[in-house]
């Protein structure tokens, strides 16, 4: 048993880590009010290029670490100018999905390239351990600690002394002023992006040596764990950025000594969540507010929507509706079944996301607690799976507007922050409660789809089935967005100050929103928990969220029939173009980037 | 006073500007001759601060010329546009809040790169400004509204402009600093420095201004020489609206 100094130790080691990333996104945040959800990549980057060093090239640690800080700088650069200059007028929303994007291909890329299995970086560090009161420390904590406390250093002189510091400086705290004083906003923006992605590289390297393995899950971990410790120090502030990366490096070694290692990411997210609703500026806010988000509106992509005339849509869905009598095979009633699926998914968030203008990044959360509630009804109580799958649907819209309804009263990127996180303590919440969810063994013998009595086994029944469903739920919203309500949603989405100022309760209509939005995913992961009959806290990652998203966009924000096209070019296409699974993901990056830079307003338009 | 300055040093010729379908300007021609201060008045929603905007190249005009010293400045980003020899002293001030007010004076000499000339200059805005002496070390933020103001003069200063382009430098402001404000404005231009400000207290305004343009919904109503105009009843009608004043 380790004693609290060795917790504290490690608390302070790791909070250093997430430091290097924190502050790069600190910097990134100050200058040009983005999140970049790349630095988790860089850092993914950063430790696989220490790998390359380290075993291939056999290079000594302080090269080693030079290298990985130049080359990830490199990374950062080009991120800067191929990925987010170009976007420079577009709307708010636009640089913030292109991170995502980029992340997104830049993880496959690693994977495809290194393979994902696990690999051991060595450290090159003697293994020794020095005792420190009743604690050890070894040269590995102390070559992090030295990395951390030296860049922190460079970055003071930098900021303090040197002249595009001060560009820096004046740069995020006013953009256009800085401007007016001859500052190239541009070369800033380099400077940051290069020096975050270094940062962010060399903690990806240290973190690969720190437990002597590196894969490609750690990206995602990276980012979250990044955003949160500058959420938590104040947006934009780079002390903070400091201060809360160590406070969260504490709070989870502590948590880790008195609830177990499953328990690391609960904590830091929950301190996410209180921080966001308690502080939503920092704990180190100055009096001075941060720079006001923009209102939502500004959000979502102006365009005018393709119009549709009502036959033609009937026309497709009975085709969709017929196609069993027509000879296709299973292999095409599979895919279609995925694309109904993902179908309600998207329509659930293109009504929050872009008809209420609140852009989730955890939506697959809904998915899970559809599916585990739909699973345990029928197997532990015996419900029957129709009405169980419409258990899960209602439960995910309480439940779901529940957990999120903390992030009602934020706006813009926080909201996306707030859901992210909000989505993976529902993972965390289903690994660790094993009492009902069976925790990471997941849970397994879920019987098939049935309705009346009879189950719905064969590919035809269920392609009927869920085709159903997801149309009923289409024709619903449709009749909503119609409604007075819908417009009320609109509004609010809009401008939020003015649709409070005419009388319209924000956390009512966003209440509203989320239970509309939770049933139909609800339903979806209801479904899907009964069709794959087995699930366990990974079935419906971030991964799935970030799907969902891209096909909203695809399809135009807002837009329910724009969803539902999206859910089937996303689901169909790669399988008609025969696309290997591993390079999916890397399409759907490449395919959210394209969209965001070229036609941000999707294929039917936002509404 | 000379009125031989053959070409003026700013020009704006037939410029249009447009917020998405909404046209903000409608053929505006502006001159500011050098060594003189040149004041644009106009309401609210005139068109005044686009006019800087695109003095300063933050925004870009649909059609029209801008021309500084004979060269246009149309496609230019701002940072070049300030290396040309114009610095601003934006509305409402715009400092950098979280930085000293040393660091926010210096920030005005971010284009040039003569360190020791730099350091004198400052000393020179400590004599031009005596007051910021002992507030060098402060938050800018912390400062009051016409220290603030102070602060941005200093600023645009240390870049050595030829001219300075004011966004209503008076505004919100005591009207002990007020006058503060125009003195030094003045004091400014008998340096060399030609001012371009635009202005909603014509009064104030016209009383240190060589000419001055009348803006009203985009268009130059009224021109000419600040004398003839402080007298004429139609620069009181322009800002009443309009027709029905008219």
């Amino acid at each position: 048993m380790s004693s609290w100094l060795d917790y504290t130790i490690n608390g302070l080691i790791v909070g250093n880590v997430y430091a290097l990333v924190a502050v790069g996104l600190a910097l990134i945040f100050g200058v040009s009010r983005l999140i970049n959800f790349a630095q988790g990549s860089i850092y993914l980057v950063g430790a696989y290029i220490g790998w390359v060093a380290v075993v291939q090239l056999h290079t000594p640690l302080p090269l080693t670490i030079i290298v990985v800080a130049a080359a990830a700088a490199v990374v950062g650069l080009i991120i800067e100018r191929f990925g987010l200059r170009p976007l420079q007028n577009s709307v708010r929303i636009a640089p913030l999905l292109a991170t995502i994007g980029i992340s997104f291909v830049l993880d496959q890329l690693v994977m495809l390239t290194f393979s994902p299995n696990p690999r051991a970086l060595p450290s090159q560090l003697p293994d020794v351990r020095f005792q420190l009161g009743g604690g050890t420390i070894g040269p590995l904590d102390l070559l992090i600690a030295g990395v951390g406390i030296t860049s922190a250093l460079l970055l003071f002189v930098f900021l303090r002394y040197s002249k595009l510091g001060w560009a820096v400086r004046a740069a995020s705290q006013d953009r256009d002023a800085a401007m007016q004083m001859g500052v190239d906003v541009n070369r800033v923006n380099q400077a940051v992006f290069g020096i975050a992605a270094a940062l962010g590289g060399v903690s990806g390297m240290l973190v690969g040596m720190y437990y002597n393995q590196i894969d490609t899950a750690m990206s995602l971990q990276a980012t979250l764990k990044g955003v949160v410790a500058e959420v938590v120090g104040g947006a934009g502030n780079v002390p903070g950025a400091v201060i809360g990366s160590l406070l969260l490096g504490l709070v989870e070694s502590y948590g880790v000594a008195v609830f177990g290692t499953s328990y690391r990411n609960l904590f830091a997210f929950l301190l996410l969540v209180v921080v966001l609703v308690l502080r939503p500026n920092g704990l180190f806010a100055s009096a001075r507010q941060a720079p006001p988000e923009p209102l939502t509106g500004t959000f979502i992509a102006p365009s005018r929507p393709v119009r549709i005339p009502r036959w033609a849509l009937a026309v497709a869905a009975a085709g969709f509706a017929i196609l069993p009598f027509f000879p296709v095979s299973f292999y095409v009633l599979q895919t279609l079944i995925n694309a109904w699926l993902l179908g309600m998914l998207a329509l659930s968030l293109t009504l929050v996301a872009g008809t209420m203008g609140q852009v989730s990044l955890g939506h697959a959360a809904l998915l899970a607690i559809g599916a585990y509630t739909s699973a345990l009804l029928s197997l532990t109580l015996s419900v029957p799976v129709g009405l169980a799958v419409i258990g899960g649907g209602l439960v995910s819209a309480a439940l779901g507007t529940l957990l999120i309804s903390p992030s009602f009263r934020l706006r813009g990127h926080y909201v996306s922050i707030a859901t992210l996180a909000i989505g993976e303590i529902v993972s965390l919440v289903i690994l660790n409660w094993e009492s009902v969810t069976r925790g990471p063994i997941g849970i397994s013998g879920i019987p098939p789809l049935s309705l009346f009595g009879y189950d719905l086994i064969s590919p035809t029944s269920i392609y009927w089935f869920s085709f159903a469903v997801m149309v009923v739920l289409a024709l619903l919203q449709g009749r909503l967005l119609g409604s007075h309500l819908g417009r009320s949603f609109r509004a609010i989405r809009d401008d939020d100050i003015a649709a409070r100022a005419y009388g319209l309760s924000l956390n009512r209509y966003k209440s509203l929103a989320f239970i509309f939005g939770g049933f139909a995913a609800g339903v979806s992961g209801g479904i899907a928990a009964h069709l794959y009959s087995y699930i366990n806290h990974e079935t419906f990652n971030t991964q799935q969220s970030i799907l969902a998203l891209t096909v909203v966009i695809l399809g135009g924000l807002g837009n329910v029939v724009g969803a539902i096209v999206g859910s089937v070019a996303l689901v169909g296409l790669p399988e008609v173009f025969r696309i290997a699974a591993e390079y999916r993901i890397l399409i759907y990056g490449i395919v959210l980037l394209l969209l965001v830079r070229f036609r941000p307003q999707g294929l039917l338009g936002t509404i | 006073m000379t009125t031989s300055a053959p070409e003026p040093l700013l020009a704006l010729s037939n410029v249009n500007t447009f917020y998405g379908q909404a046209q903000v300007h409608f053929d505006l021609s502006i001159t500011v001759a050098r060594g003189h201060i040149v004041c644009l008045l106009g309401g609210n929603a005139s068109g005044k601060s686009t006019t800087m905007k695109i003095i300063l190249g933050l925004v870009k005009p649909r059609s029209g010329e801008v021309t500084f010293d004979g060269a246009s400045l149309i496609g230019l980003s701002t940072p070049q546009i300030v290396r040309r020899g114009i610095a601003s002293v934006p509305e409402a001030r715009r400092l950098f809040a979280d930085m000293s007010v040393r660091e926010n004076i210096l920030m005005g000499a971010f284009v040039r790169n003569d360190r020791d000339a730099v350091a004198q200059d400052l000393d020179r805005m400590l004599t031009l400004f005596p007051k910021l002496g002992q507030r060098l070390s402060q938050r800018a933020g912390s400062l009051s509204g016409g220290e603030q103001q102070m602060v941005a003069m200093a600023r645009a200063l240390m870049s050595r402009p030829r001219m300075i382009v004011m966004d209503e430098p008076t505004m919100g402001l005591s009207p002990l600093y007020v006058d503060r404000v125009l003195e030094l404005i003045r004091a400014i231009n008998q340096e060399g420095v030609s001012v371009f400000m635009v202005e909603q207290n014509a009064s104030l305004a016209l009383e240190i201004a060589h000419e001055a343009y009348v803006l009203q919904t985009g268009k130059i109503v009224l021109s000419g020489s600040a004398r003839a105009l402080k007298d004429d009843p139609r620069v009181r009608d322009a800002y009443l609206g309009g027709s029905e004043a008219a």
